[in-house]
């Protein structure tokens, strides 16, 4: 059994984001792996623990820097990890052009990605990533088992839950709920020096895919998001500022 | 020539500890204290991420670790609860003297132990008269055919109860200045060892502090580290490194200090806006700023001297002294920027305060820190 | 010629797909190329409504629709779009609609400009808004390409109305393969049956773990959702709890809704949270710690415990004509 992980490295949820001259600057952020695709590594490293021999492979696509974050995939557990190593942005069609490459080299039978990334708030790269395979996917998943060459997956759907059948091999989005993902322990974290990281420049990567080395969309300017509020806070004790609540909802606001 | 820049391990032993102080520690540091609780939960959790006892060498069990390593731990478990980073802050302390002074074999049958469950050593220097002036030790080393035995009162010491090792400085001859020092290693449960919890400490409630009573505890004599003669040197050696850490636990106090600060003063709104206008917290904040920059490359450079094997005595003393200067004027600071409200138990700062006031005294006052820089210089 | 797929649901179109009606009236300046596709099972009654809307509906029946999967919905909407040369094909960014849109776009060859707040032409292209970094970002994105596939957050435009005259139905073939139906659906579970589904709700009460117990959340959120005919939201501390299911978390790992009116009852605002609701129309905040971040994002704020200011709106709201 092998599984590839696909990582992202993200702004740490609390930190500061600016833009300015319609550019982000993330300088001041802290970089982390994302929640998101943490839970796909627990859930790898879990099939094994549960005595599926596995072979656990982390794949990310992103700036030098972002080999801190596949660091942390190596020290939770992963054997191995490849990074395609870009300065450009890729939006999630390209850059699962340029990663399907480099899985289907490596030939696994499963890919976890994670649901929605908290840097492009996108959650295209897995079923992207599983049309540009040709595999079928499943997305947002909260549990998953194995029966022989096929998985079960339950994952949420517009108006509730669903439990999916596929064969392998498969792209499975995660989220929440799958799992509690581990912290990378003091000994591992050691041990993963001895791991190997292969970086390989995006252009040979998207050459050898076939794939264009560059966006399919073009990103022309990124702003901070600022709506202006009322900001009211209504004074009095509960039964007053409740009654002037709904009289401005109505009267003022026109939304009841 | 100079690299300022973390390795990528550190980078990762970085973040992993954060992560943890801030989901395991931080939310609950205000009930310890509060309660005067030990958390022993959350240290075996610690220890199962191989955050306790990192001081213990490779080549009995532990990772290896060294003192970069260790203060990048130290600082964000502090930041978070700096009584809660005093238990294994301790404990490192406990170690300390059986790396620097121990034989394989003493290294192999007291540490070994402290790497494979979540067990606590502890350090037993001061005693109820005496605590900087670690040659004027009153504890008795008897030596009786193959066996030590101690009678003697040591006070306040970390883990003291809940250690299962623990160092005691002890003297054959209490006339005989250092020349009669030598170093026991009791382990915890030896009868005649008594642990009395200290209670109503200002601050670093989550740490347990014990004074300690030894009545005619009998160890084998191998458990003395080195020779007679050598308890004074080996206390000096140990608290030589172990500034450091105390210094990186000042410079997390000091961070966070100044993250409340800057986090109050940009919400608190006076004369309409909030006070962040206002120059005269705006210097506040810079000052704070200032302090914790300076004191933590103090910090870094006294760790990059030990793991470079290079003399740094006089480097931890300023570490340690400085840092926790500037750690108590950060959490005044702090305190003050919240107005009233540093005042009163709702806002993390006052603890801040409490906690830190102990860096400035434990492992060598401040006052001997500069004693100790100064006599460098006289030399 | 623009092709917008239809989200339905029981037999009727959902409220996205009346947004992306007027979406698509817009681009195609209602020169009367606007087509719309219903897929399903049995889509007839969903096409006949929106044919009042739209001058052409495309209907694809097929028991390889039933229910609907990612692979098979890929193969009707790519089939369609090649079909009729469409240069922009537009679907409703439901979870379903952003599950199966990425594969379209890769199968098309086709640029993807992904839960788009806004799109409007752009020379040959096209230009959209959309949101990065938990919502915190706005970002300007633009595709330039004889396909492009646009996936449209609710909300993005308003629901538009019947045209004049009712457009034609036509049916289209689908060649679907053995492997579009090889994922297998084993069980579907509604989890929020005969309540408004959060994504179309006008209104969402939404609340923290401030209530205490999942029996005093149902009460008080759940009464007052009730009483509102309101969609219910839930922090993630709440689902963590299992008070509610997954279904109802906002947020990050949750849904993200942008109804005219949310209201955060005990909710602190964390940046995950603020990502799933920040650009609902007005936000009403109920909470006792006065600096809690979702302040900042409220039109109106009510400092006070929960326990005793929903009791009272809920009898304010009862008072209401």
């Amino acid at each position: 059994m092998k599984i590839v992980t696909i990582l992202k490295q993200v702004p740490d949820a609390e930190a500061r984001v600016r833009a300015s001259g319609g550019t982000l600057d993330l300088s001041g952020a802290t970089l982390v792996i994302d929640g998101m695709d943490e839970y796909g590594v627990e859930e790898a490293l879990r099939i094994r623990e549960r005595g599926m021999e596995t072979e656990i492979v982390a794949l990310a696509c992103g700036p030098e820097r972002a080999a801190e974050a596949i660091r942390t995939a190596l020290a939770m557990g992963v054997d191995r990890a490849v990074h395609v190593v870009s300065d450009v942005t890729l939006d999630a069609v390209a850059m699962a052009r340029v990663l399907a490459g480099v899985v289907q080299d490596e030939a696994p039978e499963l890919v976890f990605v994670g649901g929605k990334q908290a840097d492009w708030d996108s959650s295209a790269l897995g079923p992207a990533l599983a049309e540009a395979l040709g595999w079928p996917h499943a997305d947002w998943t909260t549990e998953l088992t194995f029966e022989d060459g096929t998985i079960t997956v339950t994952h949420d759907i517009d108006d509730g839950t669903e439990t999916l059948t596929l064969p392998l091999p498969a792209v499975v989005t995660t989220q929440q709920g799958l799992n509690e993902p581990r912290y990378p322990t003091l000994p591992n974290i050691m041990k993963a020096k001895r791991k190997t990281l292969e970086a390989r420049p995006l252009a040979d990567v998207a050459a050898a895919a076939g794939a264009p080395a560059d966006r399919a969309t073009e990103l022309r300017a990124s702003e901070i998001e600022a709506r202006s509020r009322r900001n009211v806070v209504l004074d009095g004790d509960a039964k007053t500022a409740a009654t002037e609540l709904v009289r401005r909802l109505r009267d003022e606001a026109k939304v009841l | 020539m100079i690299d300022f820049e973390l390795s990528d391990e550190q980078k990762q032993i970085q973040s992993m500890a954060r992560a943890f102080a801030r989901e395991h520690v931080l939310p609950h540091a205000a009930a310890w204290d509060r309660e005067t609780r030990y958390p022993e939960e959350v240290v075996e959790a610690a220890a199962e991420l191989g955050l306790l006892n990192v001081g213990v060498p490779e080549a009995v069990g532990g990772l290896g670790l060294g003192m970069l390593d260790e203060i990048v731990i130290a600082e964000e478990l502090a930041y978070a609860c700096m009584g809660f980073y005093t238990i294994l802050m301790a404990s490192d302390l406990g170690l300390t003297p059986i790396v620097l002074a121990g034989t394989a074999e003493q290294q192999r049958r007291f540490l070994e132990p402290l790497t494979t469950q979540a067990r606590l050593a502890a350090f037993a220097l001061s005693e109820p008269d005496n605590g900087s002036d670690a040659s004027g030790l009153r504890t008795q080393a008897r030596f009786e055919g193959d066996e030590v035995v101690l009678d003697g009162t040591k006070m306040w010491i970390s883990n003291g109860e809940q250690a299962s090792v623990i160092v005691v400085f002890a003297t054959v001859d209490v006339q005989s200045g250092h020349k009669g020092t030598v170093a026991v290693v009791v382990e915890g449960g030896t009868p005649g060892l008594e642990a009395n919890p200290i209670h109503g400490k200002l601050g670093q409630r989550a740490s347990p502090t014990a004074e300690l009573v030894l009545r005619g505890v009998r160890v084998p004599s191998a458990n003395v580290l080195g020779e007679v003669g050598d308890g004074f040197k080996i206390a000096m050696r140990t608290l030589d490194r172990t500034r450091v850490p105390v210094a990186a636990g000042s410079v997390g106090v000091a961070q966070r200090a100044l993250d409340e600060a800057i986090s109050y003063a940009s919400t608190r709104q006076a004369f309409g806006g909030p006070i962040t206008r206002f120059q005269a917290i705006q210097f506040k904040l810079a000052d704070m700023k200032i302090g914790l920059e300076t004191a933590r490359w103090m910090t870094y450079r006294a760790a990059w001297l030990i793991d470079r094997g290079l003399p740094h005595t006089e480097a931890s003393a300023i570490a340690k002294c400085y840092a926790s200067d500037v750690a108590f004027k950060a959490a005044e600071e702090a305190l003050h920027v919240h107005g009233g409200y540093g005042y009163v138990d709702e806002f993390p700062v006052g603890k801040l305060m409490r906690d830190v006031k102990l860096n400035q005294i434990y492992e060598g006052t401040n006052e001997i820190q500069r004693v100790v820089i100064a006599r460098g210089l006289m030399r | 010629m623009i092709l917008i797929v239809i989200d339905h649901a029981d037999g009727a179109p959902r409220k996205s797909a009346y947004e992306l009606v007027s979406l698509g009236r817009a681009l195609t300046g209602d020169d009367g190329s606007l087509t719309a596709l219903v897929a399903g099972d049995a889509p007839g009654a969903v096409a006949q409504e929106i044919a009042r809307f739209v001058p052409r509906v495309l209907t694809v029946s097929a028991p390889e629709l039933a229910p609907p999967r990612a692979e098979t919905m890929t193969r009707a909407v790519a089939h369609a779009a090649t079909t009729l040369g469409a240069e922009a094909v537009l679907v409703g960014a439901s979870r379903f609609g952003l599950s199966y849109s990425p594969r379209v776009a890769m199968r098309l060859g086709a640029p993807l400009l992904e839960d788009v707040t806004a799109l409007e032409r752009d020379g040959d292209g096209y230009v959209a808004k959309r949101l990065s970094y938990l919502a915190r970002v706005t970002e300007t994105v633009a595709a330039s390409a004889p396909t492009v596939v646009v996936s449209v957050k609710p909300g993005a435009a308003a629901a538009a109305d019947p045209a004049a005259s009712a457009g034609e139905v036509t049916e289209l073939e689908v060649p679907f393969e053995p492997d579009d139906v090889r994922v297998g659906v084993a069980s579907r579970r509604a989890a929020t049956k005969g309540r408004v589904a959060l994504e179309d709700a006008d209104v969402v009460v939404a609340g923290g773990r401030g209530f205490g117990s999942a029996e005093t959340f149902d009460d008080l959120v759940v009464g007052l959702a009730d009483a509102l005919g309101a969609g219910v939201g839930s922090t993630r501390a709440v689902v963590d709890a299992g008070w509610r299911p997954y279904g109802e978390q906002i947020g990050q790992t949750g849904k993200t809704v942008a109804p005219r009116l949310y209201l955060a009852l005990a909710v602190s605002g964390a940046v995950q949270h603020l990502s799933g609701m920040n650009r609902s129309k007005v936000i009403v905040a109920v909470n006792k710690d006065a600096d809690a971040p979702i302040f900042r994002v409220a039109d109106y704020g009510i400092v006070g415990d929960v326990l005793e200011v929903v009791p009272a709106l809920q009898e304010a709201v009862a008072g209401l004509d």
